[in-house]
């Protein structure tokens, strides 16, 4: 055993075992980058040399540049348009939004793997044996994701450059190569922040998560400057803007390259310093918390739960937030789609809807249903913690159960109702980014009803908690594919108003199109306080139980 | 019993209770299985008590029913008169406890679980935790989901010593645990008695349970079918005998009075006496006896007499020799 250990890293080291590491991240970048290169370049030449097959005469090339170059609700979805009349500006605006995020999550995923991902394999341990410092061996894997990242750029950049010459598509090769370099540029920089993460994060997981909360972030930044005019400057607060700042084969500005270069060098030198800080006390190389101090450990039940769910709360925040700008951000042109289409006015009809508001209040039933997901999500990582035998550490001590279920409770609430709110704003910051005239305290009321259904699927969660634990996940997702299939399927055909009437969200509004049903509100509020009531009482004297 | 009820009218419960650990008529049913059937424990404070039974006998059970985390079906329990479903908070500033099996949270480090667990345990003696980290040869940087299971153990094992509680409450606490380990655990049951700590140790090992305790309860199916010092139950139980003869002179002792469990091997019988040894003196003396060893019982024998598992263990059997 010993000696098939020794002997595989024998082989591993090979010549030169002062740089495995990087020749190992190397390769494993390169095969991807290879893969991910081929993807980007069918995806460049296929629309470039359609263009011309499509948008045949001029007139028709005018007519879709009308069309996409001042919809903001295109825009804040894929960027903005410039000259669509010709193969270069529709190319661009076609393919770089998709191939940006693509690439972004490829440097996330790949750099997060190679660093993070085999040093909590141990793989880097077997590697290293105390031949290297970690810094240096994190500076090599550094260098061998700049090789897959160069693997990338250079497949993608041939086909790019040949498909150029193609004589109906006709980009010189010099653009054409600005052009593929922009396109791989967000991979270079989420592969910086990638391996920045993963520095900070204390497992893999955790560094991808907060890697995409960063793009998240941008993206919705992004889409923002995109959905007006008046807010294109917000382009140069988000990485993904300095990539549409550097407008290839339109009017290239190449000087959006310097922040671009500036991020990728700082988050490499930053990891390679949070590398070598981790590496002080310790001196070995598997995983072990970093960046933890003593002030941020969860010293109380309540900081444990909070700490544990943290990454799946910001995830869904983000998502929230990213959602409601996008769909608010559509609003005025969604609105305009129902109204102008007879039989989707005539199913939102049914809804009791109309118009832009109607637009919004089908985006905020969605934030609802994600919402619900929250609430699930909350009351089964309660259940788990049961089941795992992980609060039995916490309730062999003197913490009493109530107060146990009385936090969790209090963490998921609050969870829900700033969700709700969070829906709300985003939705609202989206619309008045495309104009709608829509009234901020209306957004955020309706941001908050769409807590309710989650509240009330939450509280009755915490009652199956206390009276059939093994039940939980069963029956708290069998009530929510109720509440939606009723909601659904009650506004295609027509249905007993009984059966409508016991869907949390047909009960919810549809605000802001019609007005809060405060009443039925405080009803799911009321059939969620007595549940999470007798919950917490019958959950105190019932026996814990594994899985 | 009568200490119970004055214990309650006192109002001051803790003090009053003479019994660190005690159960009346504890009973848990899982549906038709009986998994605890009317316990009747008694642990004086300061003793270190060891519960055994072979598997699914009820150890786990009632522990967990003392320490709260089920319901009797009928009975009670009570830690320092303190009831175990009534006051479990009380009775919980006063114990730790280690189960067999560490179910911590895996993203946590060792120290980030041992200062979380400290918390909320409310006391702990922070010197002390040092002292058991280095003895326990415990590195507390590593996250728990890298740790291996031995380590994971010595980890809630620090957890609950590391509190000095007035008890301790022990379920199978060395399972993965290596032989120098196993010292480490040993020599610190002995501190902990040394300052007056009460112990209940659920273990399977007898050796432990023999070095550690100086009462024992044998549970069998949920019933309590022994319970006292070892002292006692070795004095109430027999005698092992091992006898070697010349060749060819081997007797049948099976029918000398007081003599069971006999078992020959080549010239080497072995037997247990109960009761006057003087008759199977006399059959050994007239069959000319070589060589004769005769020791007590040792726990695993006590313990599997109990089960009426008749011969010896694989680590009794080489003494002979
Ligand atoms: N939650 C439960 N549901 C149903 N039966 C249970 C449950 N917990 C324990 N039992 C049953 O109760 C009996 C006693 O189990 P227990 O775990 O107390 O045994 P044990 O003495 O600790 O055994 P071991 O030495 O194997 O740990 C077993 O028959 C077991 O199957
Ligand atoms: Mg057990």
């Amino acid at each position: 055993m010993q000696a098939e250990i020794a002997d595989k890293k024998e082989a591993q080291v090979g010549r030169w075992p002062g740089t495995v590491v990087a020749r190992l991240t190397a390769r494993g970048a390169a095969r991807s980058g290879v893969i991910w290169g081929s993807i980007f370049a069918i995806a460049i030449a296929s629309s470039a040399i359609s263009y011309s097959g499509i948008y045949k005469t001029l007139a028709q090339r005018d007519a879709l540049a009308v069309a996409y170059g001042s919809n903001h609700a295109t825009s804040a979805l894929l960027g903005p348009a410039w000259q669509l009349q010709t193969v270069a500006g529709f190319t661009v605006f076609k393919v770089s939004m998709a191939l940006m995020i693509l690439g972004a999550v490829w440097g996330l995923l790949t750099s997060t793997r190679l660093l993070r991902g085999e040093e909590e394999n141990g793989r880097w341990d077997l590697l290293l044996a105390g031949q290297t410092t970690r810094r240096r061996a994190t500076a090599q894997a550094l260098g061998g994701l700049a090789a897959g990242v160069f693997t990338l750029w250079a497949v993608a950049s041939l086909v790019t450059v040949l498909s150029g010459l193609d004589s109906k598509v006709k980009i010189a090769a010099g653009p054409a190569l600005y052009f593929s370099t922009a396109m791989v540029a967000t991979a270079v920089m989420f592969l910086a922040v990638g391996a920045f993460c993963g520095q900070l994060s204390t497992s893999r997981r955790q560094a991808a998560g907060l890697g995409s909360v960063i793009l998240g972030a941008s993206y919705a930044l992004r889409m923002v400057a995109d959905s007006s005019a008046g807010l294109a400057w917000l382009r140069w607060a988000t990485p993904l803007g300095w990539v549409e700042e550097l407008q290839p084969l339109t009017r290239p500005r190449p000087f959006a390259l310097v922040p671009i270069v500036a991020l990728v060098i700082v988050f490499a030198l930053g990891t390679l310093y949070l590398a070598g800080r981790r590496d002080l006390g310790a001196g070995t190389l598997s995983d072990r918390s970093n960046v933890l101090t003593i002030r941020q450990l969860p010293t109380t039940p309540l900081g444990l739960a909070a700490y544990l769910s943290r990454s799946v709360l910001l995830a869904w925040a983000a998502s929230i937030f990213a959602y409601g700008l996008l769909l608010g951000g559509i609003a005025k042109s969604g609105g305009k789609i129902i109204t102008s289409s007879p039989s989707l006015r005539s199913a939102f009809a049914r809804l009791g809807v109309s118009g832009a508001d109607a637009y919004l209040s089908v985006a905020l039933l969605i934030m609802a249903v994600a919402l619900s997901f929250v609430a699930l999500g909350q009351v089964n990582a309660a259940r788990r913690e049961e089941s795992s035998g992980q609060l039995e550490n916490l309730l062999v001590r003197p913490f009493s159960r109530a107060v146990w279920l009385v936090e969790r409770i209090a963490l998921a609430v609050a969870a829900l109702v700033l969700g709700g709110l969070l829906a709300g704003v985003a939705t609202w910051l989206g619309a008045i980014s495309d104009h709608a005239s829509v009234k901020f305290s209306s957004l955020l009321s309706a941001g908050l009803n769409v807590s309710f259904p989650a509240l009330l699927l939450f509280g009755v969660g915490v009652l199956v908690l206390a009276v059939a634990p093994r039940m939980v996940s069963i029956i708290t997702y069998t009530l929510f594919v109720w509440f939606f299939l009723v909601e659904i399927l009650g506004s295609v055909v027509n249905m007993n108003h009984w059966i409508l009437d016991l869907s949390a969200f047909h009960q919810m509004a549809a605000s802001p199109a019609a007005p809060i049903a405060w009443t039925a509100n405080a009803v799911m509020v009321a059939i969620a306080l007595v549940s999470v009531g007798f919950g917490v009482e019958l959950f105190r004297h019932r026996d814990l139980r594994g899985e | 019993m009568s200490t119970t009820s004055l214990a309650y009218t006192s109002g001051n419960k803790a003090a009053a209770s003479q019994w660190a650990v005690e159960t009346h008529g504890l009973t848990k049913r899982f549906g038709e299985n009986v998994a605890v059937n009317g316990v009747e424990l008694l642990v004086p404070r300061g003793c270190a008590f060891g519960y055994l039974g072979p598997n699914g006998a009820g150890k786990t059970t009632t522990i967990r029913l003392l320490l709260g985390l089920i319901q009797p079906s009928e009975g009670h329990g009570e830690i320092f008169g303190l009831d175990c479903q009534r006051h479990p908070i009380e009775a919980h500033r006063r114990l730790a406890f280690v189960a067999g099996e560490a179910n911590l949270w895996p993203s946590l480090t060792g120290a980030e679980t041992l200062h979380l667990l400290g918390r909320v345990q409310g006391q702990v003696d922070k010197a002390y935790r040092e002292e058991l980290i280095a003895r326990f040869d415990l590195d507390p940087t590593k996250k728990v989901r890298a740790y291996s299971k031995g380590n994971r153990q010595k980890l809630i094992l620090i957890g609950a010593l590391m509190a000095r509680p007035d008890l301790l409450v022990l379920d199978e606490p060395t399972s993965g645990l290596d032989p120098l380990m196993e010292q480490a655990f040993r020599h610190s049951i002995h501190e902990a008695r040394e300052r007056g700590q009460t112990v209940f140790l659920s273990s399977h090992i007898m050796s432990e349970v023999e070095a550690l305790c100086d009462r024992v309860g044998i549970l069998r199916e949920g019933r309590l079918v022994e319970m006292g010092t070892l002292a006692q139950m070795r004095h109430l139980s027999a005698l092992t005998v091992e006898a070697t003869f010349s060749e060819g002179s081997v007797p049948d002792l099976s029918g000398v009075p007081g003599v069971s469990s006999v078992q020959v091997d080549g010239r080497l019988v072995r037997c247990q006496v109960r009761g006057s040894v003087e008759p199977l003196l006399k059959a050994l003396v007239a069959a000319g006896v070589t060589e004769l060893l005769s020791r007590e019982p040792s726990l695993e024998e006590l313990f599997l007499a109990q089960y009426g598992v008749h011969g010896k263990s694989p680590d009794t059997s080489h003494d002979a020799s």
